[in-house]
């Protein structure tokens, strides 16, 4: 419930002081998106498994942001700054599946 | 051994799933198993560590919802973005299509101008062969009777076993040199091809697939239309261009006709390029050396126009 409430505060945030974002940070924004997804759909498939974790949660979050754009940086310098990025949204993009199908399970049994 | 197997610890060695496997079957980070396994010890946390712990999960819900809408607004913010800039370009080249052709208006006013100006301070003789110069030139719109002849492609087939298609059928630039130059050399006096009068410096040429008379592109049909003696059809039917264009109709089935017309008119040429000029009355040659003063008859000869395309 407050999971809940906490992310509509954030949604209301963002309409609402609407910030400009700086544009060296604009190509690690999709990334960053995908990550928090990532962690997300972890988070209620744990609580659905019975076995969410606060500090679990708020860890792989950051730590999924925070590698993912070093990956995008990493590959920017190298020059293969697209192809480094499918491959974490790849990633992740699996993972969110995986975590999604199992959700469904939990919710409508099938 | 000291060290503890990641396999299980039984003895026996399993090998583990690779990390792609291990991806699809298990897309849950191992963290929350542990954390739970911790807690099912009696080792998880309790009083402030927890409400610490529970706040900081409500504070990273928030930093994601913000994060999720920053993302929404950046994306439909840089769609304008593009579209605007596109616009913009269309805008332009509107804007220069409208001016050049306010431009080309412009400029057949003032040929007008001169043109009426020219005839008031011409008087007879010089106006005449200013008008026979302009006729011959192409630079003046010419009335009569004359020859048309009608070039058309014939039917391109499609080789099956390639897949590429059969050009041989199709009119070249060649064909309509060879026509031009068969109605040149026939007596014609005016030729335009689809509304393309050529001049001295006209060029038919070839690009790709397209036909280029003046620069212009021409598609076939091509009607040859020429002004010349009344029987100028006849004599191209029966001169070696006209037997040539029978053969091409005979083996690659294209379309060939040579017809007189009556009274037909042609356009002037579109653009006049001044190359080089000379004064009318030529300046007081220096004593001794008149010899070098050019020649002030520059008037192109027609016969000579349609064979700049590399014959």
């Amino acid at each position: 419930m407050i999971a809940v409430l906490a992310l509509l505060a954030g949604v209301l945030l963002g309409i609402v002081f609407h910030p400009a974002v700086p544009p060296e940070l604009v190509p690690y924004l999709p990334i960053a998106v995908v990550a928090a997804l990532d962690a997300v759909f972890g988070g209620v498939r744990a609580k659905l498994d019975g076995i969410f974790d606060d500090k679990q949660f708020v860890v792989s979050f950051i730590s999924n942001v925070l590698v993912s754009a070093l990956i995008v940086y990493v590959g920017d310098q190298l020059g293969v700054g697209g192809q480094l990025s499918t491959g974490v949204v790849v990633v992740l993009g699996v993972r969110i599946f995986g975590n999604v199908a199992a959700i469904r399970r939990h919710l409508f049994r099938a | 051994m000291t060290v503890p197997d990641p396999d299980g610890g039984s003895g026996k060695r399993t090998y583990g799933p690779d990390f792609l496997t291990a991806l699809f079957q298990n897309p849950l980070d191992p963290g929350y198993a542990d954390a739970a396994a911790r807690k099912a010890e009696g080792r998880g946390r309790t009083g402030v560590a927890r409400r610490v712990a529970s706040g900081s999960t409500a504070l990273m819900l928030l930093v994601i919802g913000f994060l999720l809408v920053v993302a929404y607004q950046q994306t439909v913010a840089e769609e304008p973005a593009r579209t605007v800039a596109r616009d913009e370009l269309v805008d332009q080249v509107e804007n220069r299509r409208e001016e050049t052709a306010d431009l080309q208006a412009r400029a057949d006013e003032l040929a007008e101008e001169v043109a009426g100006l020219r005839e008031k301070e011409l008087t007879g003789a010089a106006l005449a062969r200013l008008r026979d110069l302009e006729a011959a030139t192409g630079f003046a719109t010419v009335h009569g009777d004359g020859a048309k002849i009608t070039l058309s492609d014939g039917p391109t087939s499609v080789d099956p076993v390639t897949g590429e298609r059969r050009t041989e059928s199709r009119v070249k630039d060649t064909d309509l040199q060879l026509a031009t130059n068969a109605l040149w050399s026939a007596g014609a006096e005016a030729i335009a091809i689809n509304g393309q009068r050529l001049t001295a410096t006209s060029t038919i040429r070839q690009a790709g697939e397209a036909i280029l008379v003046n620069v212009q592109p021409v598609a076939s049909p091509y009607e040859v239309v020429a002004i010349g003696p009344g029987d100028l059809a006849g004599d191209f039917r029966s001169g070696y261009a006209g037997h040539f264009f029978e053969t091409l109709v005979a083996r690659y089935g294209m379309a060939f006709d040579a017809t007189e017309v009556k009274d037909v008119t042609l356009e002037a040429a579109t653009e006049l390029k001044l190359r080089v000029a000379t004064p009318s009355t030529p300046p007081p040659a220096p004593s001794g050396s008149s010899s070098s003063s050019p020649d002030g008859s520059g008037s192109p000869v027609p016969s000579g126009s349609a064979s700049e395309g590399g014959r």
